[in-house]
């Protein structure tokens, strides 16, 4: 690891003059787990890392007025998995969060800072999209908000300016009768990364399937909703057919990665299993 | 190459240092502090012989900055005898056999303290996700899940 300075800015104005000024010279650093590794191995050689640590408007979880949840993007993954006001609103953001990694890992790593490394093998971004997750982006020239579909862009890229740091992730109130859940695919249990995870959102009236939202990722560089598999389902009647045909098209749709954790062909073959079955067993349906 | 004063509790001692920025918290407590229990494994944070619990939450001290545990608690393997009493954790990985070779007990020994103190009953698929994240190449992790629930039945193992 080459040396850098280390420096723990008091302010969001702050930290983001020093990004700004430094560029790629300058990293910011959250938990750490992910940039550590990128260190160790010098595919990263910034002169500075930014702590966020002292940052208290990136901190805490809350419920605002609107219904929405507010994660602070410091906020560690067993923090989320451990969330009471999570697991009421969306309890399939805490029930994936509880699976991210390793406990040391969910113990460091925090959510803002999982969304901003954009790696495909992770867990949040598949699940954030299913649930329609904005990012709010923070800098001395003040805030915006990105939807996370525009925020991550590519394999490892992301729309972030290097002077904006993620301050909160706001997922929107779900409507009151969706469901959702959240399924992912380790190469072996040993491996902590998924090579394919789907994330599904719907919602019924009887046997009509009223809206759906399927997204994949970890197989593909980036997660993404798949159109053409939620048009199978939505205003369609609920069978076993409906579903295969559902996780057939997302197969077919997604642009697969093709290395160490497993080939495009069973990349393809994964996210067809995993998509039908997790729609299935939101539906009620036997699991295949 | 910034230097840093930081000052931190390990293993209820007060310790103030000097570190250079990109000094591993793993390395400060193995070669500055000479607290050697915790062992230097896969250095990627995946195998888990490093874990150290900073301020009660398990982590891996290969993936942490010693400047990151300023001001915070750090419990290694030495802060878990109390005397020369060990830790039931201890005790139990002793009676049941929960090592071989040993190098990746004291990371072991954390995460399980760390699991205790957070479920002081868990049942064994429990210990098995409370130790996902240290691997063991020698014993297969039968006896030491048995250890961490034969442990979980003692009367001190939150400590």
């Amino acid at each position: 690891m080459n040396d850098f300075d280390f420096v723990e800015p008091a302010s969001i104005a702050e930290a983001s003059r020093i990004g700004g000024d430094l560029g790629d010279e300058a990293r910011f650093i959250a938990g750490g787990t992910a940039l550590m590794l990128a260190l160790r191995q010098r595919m990263l050689t910034p002169t500075h890392l930014v702590s966020l640590a002292r940052l208290a408007p990136l901190r805490g979880i809350e419920l605002d007025a609107q219904g929405a949840l507010r994660i602070g993007a410091l906020t560690l993954h067993a923090e989320v998995a451990a969330s009471d006001v999570v697991r009421r609103h969306a309890p399939m953001l805490a029930a994936m969060a509880g699976q991210v990694a390793n406990p040391q890992v969910r113990n460091q790593g925090t959510l803002g800072g999982n969304l901003c490394y954009a790696d495909p093998a992770t867990d949040p971004p598949t699940c954030l999209l299913a649930l329609d997750a904005r990012v709010r982006l923070a800098s001395h020239r003040g805030t915006r908000e990105l939807a996370l579909v525009d925020f991550i862009v590519d394999y490892y890229t992301t729309a972030i300016e290097p002077d904006e740091l993620v301050q909160e992730i706001l997922v929107p109130p779900l409507p009151t009768d969706a469901t959702g859940h959240y399924a992912r695919h380790l190469r072996t249990a040993a491996e902590h990364r998924p090579m394919a995870s789907t994330a599904v959102l719907v919602q019924r009236r009887g046997d009509i399937c009223t809206d759906a939202r399927v997204v994949v990722g970890a197989a593909a560089p980036v997660p993404r909703r798949l159109a053409r598999a939620e048009q199978a389902l939505i205003g369609q009647r609920i069978t076993a057919d409906c579903v295969a045909e559902a996780a057939s098209l997302a197969a077919a749709e997604i642009t697969p990665l093709d290395d160490l954790r497993g080939s495009a062909d069973y990349r393809r073959q994964v996210v067809r299993v995993q998509t039908e079955r997790t729609l299935s067993g939101l539906f009620g349906l036997p699991v295949r | 190459m910034s230097e840093h004063s930081i000052e931190l509790t390990i293993n209820g001692r007060r310790i103030a240092a000097t570190v250079k920025a990109r000094r591993l918290l793993a390395d400060f407590l193995r070669d500055d502090l000479h607290l050697t229990g915790t062992k230097r494994g896969c250095e990627t944070g995946t195998c888990g012989a490093c874990t150290v619990l900073v301020d009660g939450r398990a982590l891996k001290s290969c993936l942490s900055l010693a400047v990151q545990a300023n001001g915070r608690e750090v419990r290694t393997v030495e802060g878990l005898q109390q005397g020369d009493a060990l830790h039931p954790l201890q005790d139990s990985f002793l009676r049941c056999g929960g090592l071989q070779c040993g190098y990746c007990t004291p990371g072991m020994l954390m995460s399980a303290c760390a699991l205790l103190a957070a479920n002081p009953r868990p049942d064994a698929e429990q210990v098995r996700a409370g130790l996902a994240g240290n691997l063991c190449r020698c014993t297969g992790y039968t006896q030491i899940v048995e250890a961490v629930l034969e442990a979980a039945q003692e009367p001190r193992h939150g400590d």
